[in-house]
């Protein structure tokens, strides 16, 4: 008699789930594949195009230092990015977690949030208006400062992390805040009748107990800005050359499809395994 | 240790008054239970000694300095949550050596401390779990230890026990009272439990609405409560009233309790006797049989007097005789009597 | 250092964060009324570039098309999203926890890769470029998205409600629609939203998987501005900032994202 509903349910779940994990498949998982299996060729197997299996297209990537080069290039621009977001973000969860009380702590939770969730494209768009010469930025300097200063931010390196630190800075704010908030008052209240003054409190309790919150943060930072070229190209100018953008090339300019797959998957790889150093934290910490 | 003194503290919320002018003293190395309804103003005045609240006015005294200006780290204070409050990212060892830490004390004597405070609450093998590998007993007892291996001056516990079930219950009480006295520090705490308060404390202070209504030790303040309030609150009470009259106090019924100058008396449940009829005592009532319950060591007889409820408390074998229902006769000794202020 | 002077420092470290981020996109709309061309100062208030965004056939295509495939995408992400995370929810089985941390390779890995690799794949089968591919596209993404809002709506549904519908004898379907559907609404709405969002504002995977002539409305920007532009540009994102912010509002509202409640 059990088994008979338990088989029922079954069926139900299932065909609850398939239309979901269905789609995943063929839009996800059978295109990863499906890369992985390109990067192996020599050429697109369209049209009338000869093609045959090949590892030269990883071969490209040790060859010579450039692809090496742009994809340190790129990780580092993900270093710095993420490591710049956690420190000016995770001050502000803090203060909204637990210096803002009642209303307007949901309310000003919300004015950070919202321009997350605002066109990433037309965000960076607005960044090269304001940092160009004789942008905005430019002219507010120069009314302030008596002297001369021509600030011209725009295509350098500096344009490109704060493009991207002020697109990816909510992710950070927002994992942190739901961690901190996690925190029980009764805690720092405890920490506080044993003696301990703020900065303990902070090092020693707000710290180790937000660390999962900061890491996820983090970590939905990296992934994305390892892998962009929009950001780049739009702020960094002839200077914007990075992995991300070298793999856009492959597939909109060079049509070296294969030769993208295999960088892409290079990418993946390295993406993953960083990752899978950082669950463990994040899973210790679900206590 | 030392002596803990409260004197005419003041707090608002807004409209209401949190603390009403509350003035107390809490003699050195002694148990001290604040007891009072939900919003009665108790957990306030214990944050107030622990300094999370800040009166309006008034001042508090730990020892001879008044402290209303010093923050709570500088106090001096043990303190235990009523959600224990221990740090998820540290061992039970860490937690309890948390407060030695602060005070910069460590190596050989910090792990001595350490593992003396968790001997006293019997918790010795667990210094290497994690709060939630533990159970909510064993919760309580390391935060205890934590509370008390700083050797604070004061003691603070706020409703230690209510997150625990029955039977567990009482064994802390009896561990708490035991490791109070092993380490003679004043203690205050906060119940809502009248039962517990009166177990575990020398003296007593019954809160309501704020002020304090009525302290003392909890035999007196259990026999001579002198208002309805603290009658039916600290233990059970039957309330009879009337007017007073030159003789006495002539009740609803027309029976006359001499002696009494109040308008209300009461007579605690167990002082009552039920016979079938009516009694040599100069104090009886006629009554009605309502219910008999029974429960074990002790059994209760419902009855109605007036339209009033009245319960007498004794041991079941005490009730032969008394039939289920009917009219029966209610007696008690004159000192049993309780004088009832008005108002 | 006292508390009250460290909380005021806290406020105006949040007060110049809020106006790190919303600086830009203020300038942007501001720009957009400018009458300069060149972006040149001083202000002179002008209301040229949206009504030149108005004959600007090129953008509005765009931009139809952009709300047209979020709406499908909504529609199909939500539903699907909502039945998965009925079923994971409501059934215990082995795998479970396989399928669930299934749903994080599309937010964890990077949408170049993801992109890229749907161009790849589309290709070999036939689907090729253009709107039906970039739909498929925009469900996949918007698909956890839905879930986890969803999932969090449902861990606040207690689930003694649909046991007790059962005893009186509704059958699977009667219990969704009529005791589980109405609770979770709130999340589901909240889930749409975040798909409609997702999609509109997708950028990334458009870009790979549209027809160049039929772009999404972002793709179009991003060539715009590779090409050179005028402020149009910055009247139709202002109009789209204003779109997705207003979309996430309300999307706040329904599922108390963040809030105390």
């Amino acid at each position: 008699m059990s088994d008979l509903i338990a088989r029922s349910d079954r069926l139900r779940a299932a065909a609850l789930l398939s239309p979901a994990y269905i789609w995943l498949t063929v839009a996800v998982f059978l295109p990863l594949s499906a890369m992985i299996f390109f990067s192996l060729l020599s050429d697109v197997p369209f049209g009338d195009r000869t093609w045959h299996f090949t590892l030269e297209n990883y071969g490209a990537f040790f060859e010579s230092t450039t692809y090496a080069r742009l994809l340190w290039k790129s990780l580092m621009l993900g270093v710095t990015v993420t490591v710049v977001s956690v420190i000016v973000g995770f001050p502000c969860a803090y203060v909204l977690a637990k210096v803002v009380r009642g209303r307007a702590r949901g309310a000003l939770f919300l004015l950070v949030i919202l321009p997350f969730w605002s066109n990433s494209l037309v965000r960076i768009f607005s960044w090269a208006i304001v940092l160009r010469g004789n942008g905005v930025l430019s002219t507010a300097i120069d009314a302030v400062l008596p002297w001369d200063v021509r600030i011209n931010l725009m295509f350098s390196p500096t344009a490109i992390v704060i493009g991207l630190v002020h697109s990816y800075l909510p992710y950070v704010i927002l994992t942190s805040y739901l961690a901190l908030q996690a925190i029980d008052d009764s805690l720092i209240e405890a920490a506080r009748s044993l003696g301990a003054k703020r900065r303990t409190i902070l090092l020693r309790i707000i710290l180790p107990l937000s660390t999962p919150g900061i890491i996820a943060g983090a970590v939905l930072i990296f992934v994305p800005v390892v892998g962009s070229f929009m950001e780049p190209r739009l702020l960094g100018g002839r200077l914007g050359t990075y992995y991300g953008t070298v793999i856009e090339d492959q597939f909109v300019a060079v049509f070296n499809w294969p030769l993208g797959a295999a960088l892409s998957f290079i990418l993946l790889a390295v993406v993953l395994t960083i990752l899978a150093i950082a669950s463990p934290i994040l899973r210790r910490a679900q206590v | 240790m030392a002596e803990i003194r409260v004197e005419n503290l003041i707090k608002t919320y807004g409209e209401a008054r949190a603390l009403d002018n509350v003035t107390l003293a809490f003699a050195d190395g002694g148990f001290f239970g604040l007891l009072g309804p939900s919003g009665s103003g108790k957990t306030t005045l214990l944050r107030a000694i622990a300094g999370f609240v800040i009166p309006d006015s008034g001042r508090v005294f730990i020892g001879d300095s008044s402290v209303e200006n010093t923050p709570v780290e500088k106090r001096e204070i043990g303190m235990v949550f009523q959600n224990y409050a221990l740090f998820p990212n540290m061992t039970v060892a860490e937690n309890v050596g948390f407060g030695l830490a602060v005070r910069k004390i460590s190596g050989q004597e910090r792990t001595q401390r350490v593992r003396d405070a968790l001997e006293l609450v019997q918790l010795g093998p667990y210094s290497d779990r994690k709060p939630h590998q533990l159970s909510g007993g064993q919760r309580q007892r390391v935060a205890m230890a934590r509370a008390i291996v700083t050797k604070p001056r004061v003691l603070l516990l706020d409703e230690p026990l209510s997150a625990l079930d029955k039977a567990l219950r009482i064994d802390m009480q009896i561990e708490l009272k035991r490791i109070q006295r092993e380490i003679g520090i004043t203690t205050i705490f906060v119940t809502h439990d009248q039962e517990e308060a009166l177990t575990l404390s020398d003296q007593i202070g019954i809160l309501k609405d704020g002020r304090l209504i009525r302290h003392g030790a909890p035999r007196d303040v259990y026999s001579d409560p002198r208002d309805e309030f603290t009658a039916r609150f600290l233990g059970e009470a039957n309330i009879l009233s009337g007017t007073p009259e030159e003789k006495g106090l002539r009740l609803r019924d027309g029976a006359l309790i001499s002696k009494v100058k109040t308008g209300s008396i009461a007579v605690r449940p167990e002082n009552m006797r039920i016979t079938p009829a009516k009694p040599k005592s100069p104090n009886c009532l006629r009554a009605e049989m309502r219910q008999r319950i029974f429960a074990g060591a002790l059994g209760t007889c419902v009855l109605d007097w007036q339209g009033d409820v009245i319960k007498v408390v004794a041991r079941d074998s005490d009730f032969y005789g008394v039939p289920d229902t009917g009219p029966v006769w209610l007696s008690w000794s004159d000192d049993s009597t309780i004088e009832i202020a008005d108002g | 250092m006292s508390n009250r002077f460290l909380s005021r420092i806290g406020l105006l470290y949040l007060g110049m964060i809020l106006f790190f981020l919303y600086a830009p996109i203020l300038v942007m709309a501001v720009m957009s009324f400018n009458a300069s061309e060149f972006y040149q100062l001083p202000f002179s208030y002008s209301t040229e570039w949206y009504e030149r965004l108005q004959r600007n056939d090129e953008i509005l295509t765009a931009a139809w098309r952009s709300v047209w495939i979020a709406i499908i995408t909504t529609i199909i992400a939500t539903t699907l999203g909502t039945s998965a995370a009925i079923a994971l929810f409501r059934y215990e089985f082995t795998g479970k926890r396989v399928l669930q941390v299934l749903l994080f390779p599309p937010i964890a890995i990077p949408w170049l890769i993801t992109g890229t690799a749907m161009l790849i794949f589309f290709f070999g089968v036939g689907i090729g470029r253009g709107t039906p591919a970039v739909i498929i596209g925009h469900v996949a993404l918007a698909l956890p998205y839905v879930i986890v809002v969803v999932t969090a709506r449902l861990s606040t549904f207690d689930r003694s409600l649909e046991e007790a519908a059962r005893s009186l004898g509704a059958s699977a379907w009667q219990v969704t629609r009529g005791v589980t559907l109405p609770w979770i609404l709130p999340g589901v709405i909240a889930g749409g939203l975040f798909a409609f969002a997702v999609s509109f504002d997708q950028f990334v995977v458009s870009y790979f998987l549209a027809e160049p002539g039929d772009s999404t409305l972002p793709v179009l920007i991003y060539t715009a501005i590779r090409k050179g532009f005028t402020p149009e540009i910055n009247a139709v994102s202002t109009i789209i900032i204003a779109i997705s912010m207003g979309i996430m509002l309300l999307a706040a509202r329904f599922s108390n994202f963040g809030g105390e409640r």
